[in-house]
C-alpha cells in the first residue's frame, strides 16, 4: 500500500515537472483567485471590526426622575442584569453624570460654576452583550424597563440603530453575494485551467484506461499534483496578499477605517492564512474532480 | 475464447457500424479482420476490449459477458487483453522502459518483478538496447515493436491489433508479424484487422471479411 502512495506521489511530482508551464499556470491561477478572495477577506475582516467597534455604543439608557432608594435600585439593577441580552448594569448618580459633564467640556468646564448636581438626571446606563447589540436586542431590554421596572423616559438611539441594522444587513448579504461569487468564480477558473493541463495529457489517460488501470489509479496521481497546486497557489497568494497589504492596504484602508474609529487595520489571523491554503487544496482537488469525470470514463 | 451472437453497433446520428456480427473464435486462434475501410474492424475490436458497447448482442470472452459488465469490473478484463494500435499510442513523455513497464504497475506488481519482466520482454522485441530512449527517438518499427511489448508484458489472453502493420514498410511489417506469430505460438489468441492482402498470402490464417458492417465470409485456409 506504502509503495503504491510512494508510486501515486512521484508521478504527480513528475507530471509536475515535466510540463512546468502548465503547472505554473495552474499556480498562478489558483494563486491570484485566492489573492483575490484573501483582499476580500481582509476587507471584511476590518469592517467587521469596525461595526464591532461602533456596535459598542448600542446601550440602553433609562433616566430616573427621582433617585431611588438604594433597595428599590438594587432591584432594578438585579433585574436587569438576569436578563440574558445585558452585559452590563451601571447606575450613573446625579454628582457622577455632573462630573462626567465637567469631563466632557474640558477646557470649557468653567461654564459649569454654580451649576448643582440636581439639575441632570440620574440615570442607569444599560449595555448589551455583543451578540445582542441589534434592534432585537435593545427591544428586548427596552421592554423589559418600560414593564417591569417602570421606567418612561428611555434612549436608546432609536434612529441610528434602524441606520446601523440596515448597514450590518447590507454588509452581511454583501459579504455573502460577493464571497460566493468570487468562490464560484475561482473554482470555475481554476477547474478550467486544471482541464486544460488535463487535456494536454488525455493520451495518457486513454493509454492509462487501456491496460488497465482503474479509475482511482489514473485520477489519485492528477488528483495529488492539483492538490499540491491548490497549495503552492494558497501560498503564493498569501504572499501576494501580504505584500498588496504592507504596499497599499495599510495606508489606503487604514486611513478610511481609522477615521472611522478602529486603532489599527488588521492582517489575516494564522487560522484563515492555513484556511486560505485549505482552500487552494480544496479547489485544486475539485476542480482537478470535475475536469477527470469528463476525461476519466473507465 | 471469443464469442459474439447477433452484435450491432449503430451511432446516434443513425448510421452503423456493425449489423448482425455472430463469430466463434477458439483459445490459441490467430484470426484477420479484413475489409475496407470503414467496414467495421476497428468498431469490432473497440467492442471487445469496451471501448465501446454494442447497441444489441452478446459478447462472451473467456466466458465473460462483457456487455452486461459494469464499469468496475472493465479494468480488470482490460489486464487480460493487449491492443497494438497503428499509430502506437505510446505515451510521449515516458521511457520506452517505463511505457512497457506501464500495465504491470497498473495491476500492483512489485518492482523488482517489473523490471525483470519488462527487459524480458523487451528482449523478446529486439529494444532491450534502447529501454532509455524515448518513443520519438525511434523509429516507426522501433516504436511498434515497444508498443507490442506493452501489449505483451502481461502475458494476455488476447492480442487485438488494429493494422499495427499499417504505418511500416515491407521489411519492418515482417519483423512484426514474426512477433504476432511468436505470441500466438505461445498460446495467446490474436485478432489482426488489416486490408494488406499481401500479408494476408503470406502468412495464411483464417479470415473474418466484413463489409459495410456485416460479416460477408469467414474462411480458413
Amino acid at each position: 500500500m506504502f509503495e503504491r502512495w510512494l508510486l501515486m506521489f512521484s508521478r504527480a511530482l513528475r507530471n509536475m515537472r515535466q510540463s512546468p508551464l502548465l503547472c505554473g499556470a495552474a499556480i498562478g491561477t489558483v494563486g491570484v483567485s485566492l489573492t483575490i478572495v484573501a483582499f476580500f477577506g481582509i476587507l471584511v475582516l476590518n469592517v467587521q471590526k469596525l461595526t464591532g467597534h461602533w456596535s459598542r455604543e448600542v446601550q440602553v439608557v433609562a433616566y430616573l426622575d427621582q433617585v431611588p432608594k438604594p433597595e428599590v435600585l438594587h432591584r432594578w439593577q438585579s433585574g436587569i442584569a438576569s436578563l440574558q441580552q445585558v452585559q452590563e448594569v451601571r447606575y450613573v448618580s446625579r454628582e457622577d453624570a455632573l462630573a462626567r459633564f465637567r469631563t466632557r467640556l474640558g477646557q470649557d468646564a468653567a461654564l459649569l460654576t454654580g451649576v448643582e448636581a440636581e439639575v441632570l438626571p440620574a440615570s442607569l446606563e444599560v449595555s448589551l452583550r455583543p451578540d445582542f447589540r441589534n434592534r432585537a436586542g435593545v427591544e428586548v431590554v427596552v421592554s423589559y424597563l418600560r414593564q417591569q421596572a417602570g421606567l418612561k423616559d428611555l434612549r436608546y438611539g432609536q434612529d441610528w440603530l434602524d441606520r446601523f441594522d440596515a448597514f450590518l444587513g447590507l454588509m452581511r448579504a454583501g459579504g455573502f453575494i460577493c464571497g460566493g461569487f468570487l468562490l464560484f468564480a475561482t473554482l470555475f477558473i481554476v477547474a478550467n485551467t486544471i482541464k486544460l493541463t488535463l487535456f494536454a495529457r488525455r493520451e495518457e489517460l486513454e493509454v492509462m484506461a487501456l491496460v488497465g488501470a482503474t479509475s482511482w489509479f489514473i485520477k489519485a496521481p492528477f488528483l495529488l499534483e492539483a492538490a499540491l497546486q491548490g497549495a503552492l497557489g494558497g501560498l503564493f497568494s498569501l504572499g501576494c496578499t501580504y505584500l498588496l497589504f504592507a504596499g497599499f492596504l495599510r495606508q489606503g484602508l487604514g486611513s478610511l477605517l481609522l477615521a472611522a474609529g478602529i486603532d489599527s487595520i488588521t492582517f489575516l489571523p494564522t487560522s484563515y492564512q492555513l484556511a486560505l491554503i485549505a482552500l487552494g487544496v480544496l479547489l485544486g482537488v475539485s476542480g482537478s474532480l470535475v475536469s477527470l469525470r469528463r476525461l476519466v470514463r473507465v | 475464447m471469443i464469442q459474439l451472437f447477433n452484435v450491432c453497433k449503430a451511432y446516434k446520428k443513425g448510421s452503423s457500424a456493425l449489423n448482425e456480427i455472430t463469430l466463434n473464435i477458439p483459445k490459441g486462434d490467430f484470426v484477420y479482420v479484413t475489409g475496407p475501410s470503414g467496414a467495421g474492424k476497428s468498431t469490432l475490436l473497440k467492442l471487445l476490449y469496451v471501448g465501446e458497447k454494442p447497441s444489441r448482442g452478446q459478447i462472451l470472452i473467456n466466458g465473460q459477458n462483457i456487455t452486461r459488465m459494469g464499469l468496475g469490473k472493465i479494468p480488470r478484463l482490460r489486464r487480460q487483453i493487449g491492443v497494438v494500435f497503428q499509430d502506437f499510442k505510446l505515451i510521449a513523455s515516458r521511457t520506452i522502459f517505463e511505457n512497457v513497464a506501464f500495465p504491470l504497475e497498473v495491476q500492483g506488481k512489485k518492482r523488482f518483478e517489473v523490471s525483470k519482466k519488462v527487459f524480458q520482454t523487451l528482449k523478446l522485441v529486439g529494444l532491450e538496447h534502447k529501454l532509455h530512449r524515448y518513443p520519438l527517438e525511434l523509429s516507426g518499427g522501433e516504436q511498434q515493436r515497444a508498443a507490442i511489448a506493452r501489449a505483451l508484458v502481461v502475458d494476455p489472453l488476447v492480442l487485438l491489433a488494429d493494422e499495427p502493420t499499417g504505418n511500416l514498410d515491407p521489411d519492418l511489417t515482417l519483423e512484426v508479424m514474426e512477433l504476432f506469430k511468436g505470441a500466438n505460438a505461445r498460446g495467446t489468441t490474436i485478432l489482426f484487422a488489416t486490408h494488406d492482402r499481401s500479408m494476408i498470402r503470406r502468412f495464411p490464417r483464417r479470415q473474418i471479411v466484413l463489409e459495410g458492417g456485416f460479416l460477408v465470409e469467414d474462411r480458413t485456409p
